[in-house]
């Protein structure tokens, strides 16, 4: 993925934004609530078409990229299919579309071992708690093998136990994937331990209005926000947060 | 899972019992109510004769709902796919609910002509409503992520409807197929006293009430309720199987 440009003026959700984001990198958005992260989710993945400039997503506009199924989503709702066992929801996009499917995409089943659901497999959701049932969504998404992964909020309905073991487990899916990850979120720990960058955008209509590199070394330990850095740079996000609202 | 046997039976046995009861208590004449222990013996006596007719009564009934599911999936994937057509059909299902079909069975039997024919469309005909708005209801329910999901790989509709939509649409139809069982039963009973073809239960019972022999009548209500029974049976077991994932089948706490 080269990365994306943007730039459009919409119904002011989403007010003239121009953005480039490398390919491989980790990038989060943080913001305050309804300020159209989501809108720019859906733009991204081809589900709702821009109003207004271009948009590239691995070089092609979005809905070439979706059905190419180059994009791969993990929603705010782990969204499994109650009638699919753990195994047939994390294959769930390999199953449609078939004939878009990647050349890198193969059975989940490693994936499933990796995040420790290896004795799930044939488990149906109704079963799982609900970390589990966010680790299989994510299984489901890393498992097409698209150049561009967007989480849209993915451990929002997580405790906060659970959602560290999740910030950790992801780190470790993600890296050496070489995939592009947009992450949205509402928590500044999350984005800062998770990214190369993190922008931060203000309320409706949005704009970025800080951009924010995350120089912590990779692979970044499980104490990471021990670190000073790591709350330096916290505290940069949270003052560019408020300064935006303001 | 014995309990699941034995309970309905402790429940049918108790009903009996209570109605024969109010029959000897009251000393009502037999020409008004007779008592079950009178009702079996005759149907036991006269097996072979019911064993036919619910035969054939029930094939009126599996077949005719079959074609109904089959054609209320067809009209009701389109109608949760366009709102026009929803909003057009529901009045037209609502009126062929509310009619009484009695009143038309003759006009159905006259136009589709003697024997099988008429049962089936009519019965499929009874229970196309309930069919169809099952389908409407689960395909719309379908979880919303779900379906963007699904979207955000350009999965078709076919994909959509197959995988998604039609597993959704499950509860309410095997809902609709509890209250179609009956229906179905009814129809077929009601077009076989007046097809000509002098088979099934409704020709047995049509016969009876016609030369008064109350007990023949009877014994052909009877032998409908165990189809009925039968039937639910039927179709608590395809739930059981086919719905091993939904709420419904799990086993309830406390």
């Amino acid at each position: 993925m080269r990365g994306l440009t943007k730039d459009y003026g919409d119904l002011s959700v989403l007010a003239p934004l121009d953005l480039d984001i490398e390919a491989g990198s980790f990038v989060s958005i943080i913001g305050p609530s309804g300020c159209g992260k989501t809108t720019l989710i859906r733009v991204l993945a081809g589900l709702e078409p821009a109003s207004g400039g271009d948009v590239l997503v691995d070089d092609s506009p979005p809905a070439v990229a979706r059905s190419n199924k180059r994009v791969a989503m993990v929603p705010q709702q782990p969204g499994l299919l109650p009638w699919r066992t753990v195994h047939a929801n994390a294959r769930l996009l390999l199953d449609v579309n078939r004939s878009a499917n990647p050349a890198g995409a193969a059975d989940p089943l490693d994936l499933l071992h990796e995040v420790g659901l290896g004795a799930f497999l044939d488990a149906y959701p109704h079963e799982l708690s609900g970390g589990m049932l966010q680790r299989v969504a994510l299984v489901r998404a890393l498992a097409l093998h698209a150049p561009l992964v967007v989480m849209d909020e993915p451990f929002a309905a997580l405790d906060e136990i659970t959602r560290a073991e999740m910030r950790v487990l992801l780190a470790r899916l993600v890296e050496g994937r070489g995939a592009t990850v947009l992450f949205v979120t509402h928590s500044i720990p999350e984005a800062v331990a998770l990214s190369d960058r993190v922008l931060v955008s203000s309320a409706r209509p949005s704009t970025m209005v800080a951009d924010i590199d995350i120089d912590l070394p990779r692979p970044r330990p499980a104490d990471v926000e021990d670190e000073p850095r790591f709350v330096e740079l916290c505290a940069q996000v949270r003052h560019a947060l408020h300064g935006g609202t303001r | 899972m014995s309990r699941r046997i034995l309970a309905p039976v402790v429940g049918i046995i108790a009903f009996l019992g209570l109605w024969e009861l109010f029959v000897r208590v009251f000393d009502v004449r037999a020409f008004v109510l007779r008592a079950p222990s009178r009702i079996v013996p005759y149907l036991w006596d006269n097996r072979s004769d019911y064993l036919a007719g619910a035969w054939v009564t029930g094939q009126h009934a599996v077949v005719g709902s079959t074609i109904s599911l089959i054609v209320a999936l067809l009209i009701g994937s389109a109608m949760a796919g366009s709102r026009f057509l929803e909003l057009a059909g529901q009045p037209v299902l609502t009126l062929l609910q509310v009619t009484p079909f009695v009143a038309y069975i003759a006009s159905v039997v006259l136009w589709l002509g003697a024997g099988t024919p008429p049962a089936l469309f009519l019965v499929a005909l009874v229970c196309l409503p309930a069919y169809t708005f099952a389908t409407v209801d689960g395909m719309r329910g379908a979880d919303a992520d779900a379906r963007e999901l699904l979207a955000s790989v350009d999965a078709a509709r076919w994909e959509v409807l197959w995988r998604l939509r039609l597993p959704s649409a499950m509860p309410a139809l095997f809902t609709a197929a509890r209250y179609n069982a009956g229906l179905a039963l009814i129809a077929a009973y009601l077009v076989e006293g007046g097809n000509f073809a002098n088979e099934g239960l409704g020709a047995i019972g049509k016969r009876a009430a016609a030369f008064n022999e109350g007990d023949a009548l009877w014994a052909a209500i009877f032998a409908m309720a165990l189809l009925g029974t039968m039937a639910l049976l039927a179709i608590s077991l395809a739930q059981r199987v086919f719905m091993r994932w939904h709420v419904s089948q799990r086993p309830q706490r406390a």
